[in-house]
This record gives structure tokens, C-alpha cells and sequence, in this order.
């Protein structure tokens, strides 16, 4: 399943992920509210690209989903963070911040060279 | 890393769940979207939009939500299963599109798979099945044995059983179990019932409940308890209409009456898992053995025991070797040098057969094996005319691994129509063989093809489908594809391909040689069997079972008398010729083996022991048989009760035990039966007999006169050149004359006798020869196959050649040193096969060693001429090879 967008897919993966963490269970609505708020708009997406995140979340058991009710009485499924989702989140949080400092680097040489 | 590799595995698990029920998924997944489309359109309400206005904004936010379930669809479920169905679609039709091919692959496969199925089923259910009790593994067979005596295995004694039973610690029960043939009056033609005779546990500790009635009570088992009898289903239904008032109500077992207590279910089996027990009696009502109960020596009973859960085999071991000692010390005159042994049940009934059947198990493998090899050939060959097709996948972008699957997928579709195929002619071959299978064998109602022998089918097409499919995958990923473009896939046959190719037949031949050498040697050792004579005429001789109620004729007198009056009503009848009565039948009825002690002569040392097979007979019984008299004389009318003790011994009796000295007029001691122990002059020496069957060395024997040593029935044997049907009712009409309540049972010819003992060597040699018949048969075929094509590739060589002026003769030359390479290449491989399977399958052997060279270099050169006649065809066509047309062909 590995192809070239795998990056890209890890990066929304690790941000809802970490949303649920911080905020505990949303819907899939909540989710993508949140991470365009804490982009401060700056990373506008189709919010149905959340839900492929979501699926291979699942898939994973890192995160469970359930149906509930929202704050005002509408029926949606809830995503909740597991305890193997949360123990991945530090794991792949610094690999995050290891690739990130290294394509940083690589990035400033380039453009430098 | 690990919680990466276990997240990937849930994730699959996750995708296959989903894949088994797709439209929840998808449903669930549109309930999602609405939901999320209903809280956005909130959100732009709230924000002034119109209602229309803010639906279709939110529509526009969430992105197209058909490309979504796509998306979502395709992230749930397999889509590598999906390219898995797509090869196998295309792999149907390439299948469909060369016919020929597909048929030969799919039948060889199918007559690999089929032939292992069905000796599976049989090996299956024989030997490896479980034994149809619960608990079989706890089940034991408890028996004595004596290594002073030489004696490793017999019976237990009454007294000895009742001992080891309220002594042990590790047995949950014990029973016993003996056999008698009673019979049956009062209820239309008197009839033999085939008793087992018990204690009363035997249905508890086997856990089997009768299906109406009880089951015996510990009481019924006590001596002076009323007489019960249980009945088997069967002989309930055919014997007494399946009423079940009969339950309550007596019938008469050699004349005394038993009350019905319950009826056991029809599948219900033991000990004998070959026959069928028709009822059941408890030991002290047995009219025989009822008597026996306080004798402490005789080893006469079998024991079976349940041993407790959690006992170690060092623990049964321990206290099955006190309880000895203990039984040795307090009873030293029966017991001393006698101790008491396990053996699982499931050994004891299929112990004998199981080499044999698994080496059969084993041969009909190596066919399967030479059927993939020459499946291998053939994709082989088909890969070299594919590489073209591979060339333009991988120029396309097809990976190496995608290819290696796509060729995978391919012969797994051939492996599974071949295991289907199979399959049905392995439920031909069970029904085939179970015509054939001998009548001693145990077990063998079980055989079918069950869910775990489908299952085994299955496993075996999927396993031979990746043995023959992976060198094929192997080379065709591995094929240049610049120069396979080029040649347009025409005449490349790699280096390695061919290398491959002939190794794959001469890998043939060797296993094929394996085969024939055993089949060979099998067939030797058969004919050897059939070819021994066993010491008596067995042709115009028919013999009749006739057993005399016990309660009627209890005295050994009336038996005697019985049997001279028999014997003189068939005199008198016309077209019968001489006549005699027997106990026993050698051949049908084993053997009666005794110790004996010669007057005058030293006691034995320790360890030693004279022993012989004890035969009682009516004077006429060597000349009926044709068993000549060496010295001395036959028995004689005046050989009866009041006259003095004689015995005849035999020639092998006469060398053993009385070496460089006249046995005539020596006196021999043996106590049987147990009342008339007492010495007996030797009066003659008689030819030896093999009383057991035809493999075994005739062993000593004894024979006594019958009048001397009377036994409460026996068979008679008649000398008529008449049809064994007519005799035998003339025999029926001259016993019911003395007695109309007397059955004539087994009534059968020697000659039928001496075929029925030869069944199992019989089919074993049948099966191993069909099997080596099939590997000679696809060896062939492969070497065809091999040497074909490499003259189908080489026809350009050949014209230039031609062209060039080699005669034909030298083409010729050059094909068969081709496939004699081969050939020799196989054979080499071949023998130190052949001498390990021959070794393995020692035991079936019978007067032939296991490397007999006469039947190794036959096989060889068979092998070699059947090579030869195999790549005769091809090399035909490569000597008429026209090099005009060669060269332009190319």
C-alpha cells in the first residue's frame, strides 16, 4: 500500500491523532474544524479527506470510533484515542520531529546551494 | 517495530472483515457523511446562509461524497484480493485457451491427488483416526508377559485381574473381555452368535450406553447371578424384529435361557473393531470360561483399562511392577517370571497393519511427487513460448513480484481443478478400494472421504500447486526481456530452463525407479508366499464349523461320540470322500501353543521352555489332508479314551527336540486339555504344517487323537470332488439328523482358506504395483515431454547439422545419448533411493533380500527401454527433419 503520498497521509494521520489526544472524542466534523482552526485556516482541505485518515486509524486500533449524540442532539460517530494509539503518538511524533528537522536542514543546504 | 508490524496485521484483519460484509460498511459510511453534512450545514446557518445556500456550501466543503465511498471502499477492503480474482479470471482463460495442456496437467495432477486421497482416507481412518470411544487416549490394553518364557505378550488370569484391580492407584476402571461363538435356538434355524463375554464395567469404562434397557449391573457380573444377556442392534432387528418386549423376556444360548437386558447401538464395536459382537454375557455365565474364573494360571483374558487423568507413564510403569512382584510372591507356582504391561489400545488394534500402510502412504506420495515433476516440465515448456507475453508485461511496468503472482495465481487455478478432479476420483478410488481391502484389516467400516480427508485433498493440490509452480515463476521473472523482445519468444530456452528441465526428468525417473524396485520386490516376495506349499493338499477339501452346546453336551464322552457318528453318517453318503474332525483348522483357526515336558529328560534352565502347537484330530485327518506319515503310525479307530495315551509329533517337532535320537516311543507331557495331563507315547512322526500362515516357518506340533482329547465342537473336513455348496448342505442334513438344533457355520474350501491368508500381502503388492505402473506411465511421459521439446528447439541446429552432412544416423545418435544421459542420470539417482525405500518396506518382504540385485538391474533396464521407446518418437522427427524447411522455418 506504500506509495508516494504515504508522507502526506502520515502528516494528516499524526494531526488527528494528536487532536483527539488533546481534545478527547470528536466526530469526524469536530476533527476537521479543530485541525483548520489550529492551522489557523492555513491548511484548507476537503474535510472528507479526514475520513481516509480515520478508516486507516481504525484499522490500526490507534483510535475506536462509536455513535453518539453531539452537543446539539445530532447522532454522529465519535473517534476516540486508544491506549496503543496514544503510545504510537509519541513514538511517531518524534519521528516527526526528526524528519521534519532533517528535511529543514536538507531544505535551508538547497536553497542555499 | 513490533507495535507497527501488530497495527498492520489488525489493520488487515480489520480489511477482511469488511470485505466479508461490504454493504454495511458503505451504509454506515453514508450515515457518517450525513451526519457530518448536517453539522456543517448548521455551521453556515449560523453564519447567515440560507438553508439551499448552506447545504450546497457544505456539500462543497466536504468534497464529492461518490469519490469518498470510493476512496473508503478501496481503504477497507482488499484490493490485493481483487487482483487476486482478476488473475484467476485470467488465469481461466489462458487455461481454456490451450486445452490440451490444461487437460494433460489437470489429469495427471488429478490421478496424483486422487490416488492420495484415497489411500489417505484409508491410512486415516485405520490408523490415524481416534478410536470411536471418548477419551481413546486414556484407553490401555493391560496384558502379562513372561521374558524368562520368551513370551511377550498374552492373556491375564480371572483371579490375577480381580488382584490388579483393588490394587491399583492409576487405572479409573478395568474390564475383561473374552470371545465365544454360542449358540442360538428357540428363535427359527439355530444359529451361531458371535458373544463377547465381559465384567459388567467394560460399558462403563468404554462410556456406551445401550440404546434400550441397561446396561449389565456390577451384581450381573457376580458367579450365581441369574444369567443376562445384552444384544447387539443388529442381530436384535434380524433375530427378533426389533421388538422391544424382548427386553425382560429370555432366549436360549447353547441351551440355557438368558434374560434381555438391553440392546447396544449397532455402531457400538468391541474389542474386535473388524466384527461385529452380537451379544454380550457376563464372564461366570459363560458356559466355557464360567469355569475357568479361579484358575490363577491361565493367561486367557483380555484386559483393557481406563487410566486415570495426569497418570505418568513412569507412574504405571512403577506401580504395574509392584503389583507384579506382589502377585509373583504371593502366588510364586503361577505368577514368578510373569509381570503385567500396557499398551495404548489404538496400538494394539492397528499396530500390525500400520508400517505397511504407511509405506503404501508413502509410494502413492512419490507418485504425486513424479506427477508435480512432470507438471513442472510442462509449465517449464510453456514458460520458454511465454517469454515473449512476460517481456511485454514487465515493459509495461509489471514488477517482478506482480508477475511472480500473476504466474502463481495461474497454476494455483490448475492445482485446484486438478484437487477437485481429484477429489472425485478419489471417492471412485474408496469405493474401489474397499473391494479390495483384506478382511483383517481393522477398521475399515470408518473409511470414507470426511471433511478432514477433503481437507488433506485441499492441502495436497495447494502444496503441489507451489511445487510446480514455482520454477516456472521462477525463470519467467528471471527472463531478459530486451532479448525476449527481440526473438519474438521464439526458440529461448535458457541455459538454467534446460538444466532444470532434465533434472526435473531424471528426478522422475529415480522416483519411479523407487517404485518399480519396491512393486518388484513386493510381487517376488508375493509369489514366493503363494508359491510355499503349506504342508497339506488344500484342493477338493471343504471344512465346516460345528460347535456343540456346552449345556447339552458337557461331557467330553457325548462330544467324541457326536463327533465318530458325524464322521460315519458322511462316510455313508454318496460322492464324499474321506472325512475327519479338527481343533484346530490350520490356517483359519491359529494355533493352540503349549509347553510340553519330555519323560526322562532334564528340566529346562531358566529362560527356556519346550514349546509346541497342540492339534487334536480324528484319525483320518492326515489322509484327507494329505499330510504324509514319516515313521511310525497314523492314528487308528482303537485310539480311544481307555486305551493308552499316544500322540503324533511333527518333523520340525522331531529336529529341535529330539536331535541325533528316535522320538518314537518317547513320552511326552503337556496339560490341555487342562483335565487329561498325563504322558502320551510319540506312536509316529508326521510332515511339518504351516498352521498359521503361509510366511511363517512351520513350527513343532503335537497332534493328539480327538477321541482321546474330545473338545466341545470343531471343524470337520471333507475330501469330495463335489461343489462346496452340495457338500456343505449334505453336511447341514447329516448334523441335523443327530441334531436338528445344531449350526453348520463358515462352511468354506482349504484353497479359499489358503487365498484369504495370503489378502493383505495380496493387496499391498496390487496397490504398490498399480502405483509403480502410474509412475512408469508420467516418467515416460516426461521424458516424451523433455526430449520432444528440446528437439522442437533445436529443429534449426538439426538442419544446419543436416545441412552441414550429418547423416541421420548420427542425429539420431545424438537424441538418444540425450535421453540415456538423462536415464542414467535418473538410475544413478535412483539406487540409493530404491535400497532406502526397499529397506523401509523390509518387514513386507518374504524370501527375497531387500537389495536383490536380479530385481534392481531388471527394473534399470527396464527403465532404460522405456526411455529409449519415449524419446523414439521425438527423435524420429528430428532424423526426417528437412534442413530446407529448418532454415526458413527459423
Amino acid at each position: 500500500m506504500a506509495d508516494k503520498s504515504d508522507i502526506l497521509q502520515g502528516t494528516l494521520d499524526l494531526m488527528v491523532l494528536k487532536t483527539l489526544d488533546a481534545m478527547g472524542p470528536l466526530h469526524g466534523y469536530g476533527i476537521a474544524r479543530r485541525i483548520e482552526q489550529i492551522s489557523e485556516d492555513a491548511l484548507q482541505i476537503n474535510q472528507g479527506t479526514i475520513y481516509a485518515s480515520l478508516v486507516r486509524l481504525v484499522q490500526k486500533r490507534w483510535i475506536s470510533g462509536a455513535w453518539g449524540t453531539s452537543d446539539n442532539n445530532r447522532k454522529a460517530k465519535f473517534y476516540s484515542i486508544t491506549k496503543t494509539g496514544k503510545k504510537q503518538l509519541d513514538t511517531e511524533a518524534q519521528n516527526w520531529e526528526r524528519i521534519s528537522g532533517v528535511i529543514g536542514r536538507v531544505l535551508r543546504v538547497a536553497e542555499r546551494g | 517495530m513490533l507495535a507497527r508490524a501488530f497495527a498492520t496485521l489488525a489493520a488487515f484483519i480489520a480489511r477482511i472483515r469488511v470485505w466479508l460484509s461490504p454493504r454495511a460498511v458503505d451504509q454506515e459510511f453514508e450515515r457518517e457523511m450525513a451526519s457530518h453534512l448536517d453539522l456543517l450545514t448548521e455551521e453556515n446557518m449560523q453564519r447567515g446562509m440560507a438553508r439551499e445556500e448552506a447545504q450546497r456550501a457544505a456539500r462543497m466543503r466536504l468534497g464529492g461524497v461518490a469519490q469518498l465511498k470510493e476512496t473508503n471502499r478501496e481503504l477497507q477492503g482488499l484490493p490485493l484480493l481483487e487482483t487476486f480474482l482478476q488473475d484467476v479470471r485470467f488465469a481461466l482463460r489462458m487455461l481454456r485457451k490451450n486445452p490440451g495442456f490444461t487437460a494433460v496437467a489437470v489429469l495427471t495432477l488429478a490421478l496424483g491427488i486422487g490416488a492420495n486421497t484415497a489411500i489417505f482416507s484409508v491410512v486415516y481412518a485405520v490408523v490415524l483416526k481416534p478410536l470411536p470411544y471418548a477419551h481413546a487416549e486414556q484407553l490401555v490394553n493391560v496384558f502379562a508377559a513372561n521374558a524368562q518364557e520368551g513370551i511377550a505378550g498374552t492373556g491375564i488370569s480371572y483371579a490375577n485381574f480381580v488382584d490388579l484391580r483393588a490394587q491399583n492407584h492409576i487405572f479409573a476402571e478395568l474390564a475383561v473381555t473374552q470371545f465365544h461363538q454360542l449358540t442360538l435356538t428357540g428363535s427359527g434355524e439355530p444359529a451361531i452368535v458371535d458373544t463377547s463375554v465381559v465384567t459388567p464395567e467394560l460399558f462403563s469404562l468404554l462410556e456406551q450406553k445401550p440404546i434400550a434397557g441397561r446396561a449389565f449391573f456390577p451384581d450381573d457380573g457376580k458367579p450365581g447371578a441369574p444369567p443376562v444377556v445384552m444384544l447387539s442392534e443388529n442381530l436384535w432387528r434380524a433375530s427378533f424384529g426389533g421388538d422391544l418386549k424382548i427386553i425382560g423376556r429370555s432366549i436360549n444360548l447353547d441351551k440355557r435361557a438368558f434374560t434381555v437386558v438391553g440392546i447396544m447401538p449397532a455402531a457400538f464395536r468391541y474389542p474386535a473393531l473388524t466384527s461385529n459382537a452380537q451379544a454380550w454375557i457376563p464372564l461366570p455365565q459363560d458356559p466355557l470360561f464360567g469355569s475357568w474364573l479361579p484358575r490363577r494360571g491361565g493367561h486367557w483374558l483380555r484386559v483393557i483399562g481406563r487410566l486415570k487423568p495426569d497418570v505418568s507413564p513412569a507412574r504405571m510403569q512403577a506401580e504395574l511392577a509392584g503389583i507384579s512382584a506382589r502377585l509373583a510372591k504371593e502366588f510364586p507356582a503361577e505368577n514368578s517370571g510373569w509381570t503385567i504391561h500396557t499398551l495404548p489400545l489404538q496400538q494394539t488394534i492397528v499396530g500390525n497393519v500400520k508400517p505397511s500402510l504407511l509405506v503404501l502412504l508413502g509410494a502413492v506420495g512419490l507418485v504425486l511427487l513424479i506427477a508435480c515433476a512432470n507438471i513442472a516440465n510442462l509449465l517449464l515448456t510453456r514458460a520458454t513460448s511465454r517469454a515473449r507475453e512476460m517481456a511485454v508485461r514487465s515493459a509495461l511496468g509489471a514488477g517482478r513480484s506482480r508477475i511472480v503472482r500473476q504466474l502463481l495465481s495461474e497454476t494455483a487455478v490448475l492445482g485446484l481443478l486438478g484437487g477437485l478432479l481429484g477429489i472425485a476420483l478419489a471417492y471412485w478410488g474408496v469405493t474401489s478400494l474397499s473391494s479390495l481391502l483384506p478382511a483383517d484389516l481393522p477398521r475399515t467400516s470408518e473409511i470414507r472421504v470426511d471433511y478432514f480427508v477433503l481437507g488433506f485433498a485441499l492441502l495436497l493440490s495447494i502444496l503441489a500447486s507451489c511445487g510446480f509452480g514455482l520454477a516456472p515463476a521462477f525463470f519467467a521473472a528471471d527472463s531478459n526481456v530486451q532479448s525476449s523482445l527481440r526473438e519474438g519468444g521464439r526458440s529461448g530456452e535458457s541455459g538454467g530452463q534446460r538444466r532444470a528441465r532434465g533434472f526435473l526428468a531424471a528426478g522422475e525417473i529415480a522416483l519411479a525407479m523407487v517404485l518399480l524396485v519396491a512393486a518388484g520386490l513386493l510381487l517376488r516376495s508375493f509369489s514366493n508366499l503363494v508359491s510355499m506349499s503349506p504342508g497339506f493338499e488344500a484342493t477338493h477339501i471343504v471344512k465346516a464349523d460345528i460347535s456343540l452346546p456346552q449345556f447339552q453336551y458337557s461331557n467330553p464322552r457325548q462330544w467324541a461320540a457326536f463327533s465318530s457318528e458325524l464322521l460315519e453318517r458322511i462316510q455313508a453318503e454318496p460322492g464324499m470322500g474321506d472325512s475327519a474332525f479338527v481343533v484346530p483348522v490350520p490356517i483359519a483357526q491359529g494355533k493352540i501353543n503349549l509347553g510340553f515336558e519330555i519323560v526322562g529328560s532334564p528340566p529346562l534352565s531358566a529362560g527356556s521352555s519346550r514349546l509346541a502347537d497342540y492339534v487334536s484330530v480324528s484319525p483320518e485327518y492326515f489322509r484327507v489332508m494329505g499330510i504324509r506319515l514319516l515313521a511310525g503310525r497314523e492314528f487308528n479307530a482303537h485310539d480311544v479314551i481307555a486305551s493308552p495315551r499316544v500322540t503324533l509329533i511333527s518333523e520340525a517337532l522331531a529336529r529341535r527336540y529330539f536331535p541325533n535320537q528316535d522320538p518314537l516311543g518317547q513320552r511326552l507331557i503337556f496339560g490341555f486339555p487342562l483335565d487329561s495331563a498325563g504322558a502320551r507315547e510319540i506312536v509316529g512322526i508326521v510332515a511339518d504344517v504351516r498352521d498359521i500362515d503361509l510366511g511363517q516357518a512351520p513350527e513343532p506340533m503335537m497332534y493328539v487323537p480327538f477321541a482321546q482329547a474330545p473338545f466341545w465342537g470343531g471343524a470337520v473336513v471333507v475330501k469330495s470332488t463335489l461343489s462346496a455348496s452340495s457338500v456343505a448342505s449334505t453336511l447341514r442334513a447329516d448334523v441335523h439328523k443327530i441334531d436338528k438344533d445344531l449350526p453348520v457355520t463358515d462352511v468354506t474350501t482349504m484353497s479359499e482358506l489358503l487365498h484369504a491368508s495370503v489378502e493383505q500381502p495380496r493387496f499391498r503388492t496390487f496397490l504398490l504395483g498399480t502405483f509403480a505402473a502410474m509412475a512408469l506411465v508420467l516418467a515416460a511421459v516426461g521424458i516424451f515431454g523433455v526430449i520432444s521439446y528440446s528437439v522442437s528447439c533445436r529443429t534449426r541446429e538439426i538442419g544446419i547439422r543436416v545441412a552441414l552432412g550429418s547423416s541421420r544416423s548420427s542425429i539420431l545418435q545424438m537424441i538418444l545419448r540425450e535421453t540415456l544421459t538423462l536415464t542414467l542420470v535418473g538410475l544413478a539417482l535412483g539406487v540409493p533411493c530404491a535400497l532406502a525405500g526397499a529397506r523401509l518396506a523390509k518387514h513386507m518382504l518374504f524370501g527375497v533380500s531387500a537389495n536383490d540385485p536380479a530385481t534392481f538391474s531388471a527394473v534399470a533396464a527396464g527403465l532404460a527401454v522405456v526411455a529409449v521407446l519415449a524419446a523414439y518418437v521425438p527423435a524420429h522427427r528430428a532424423m526426417r527433419v528437412d534442413p530446407m524447411i529448418a532454415l526458413r522455418h527459423e
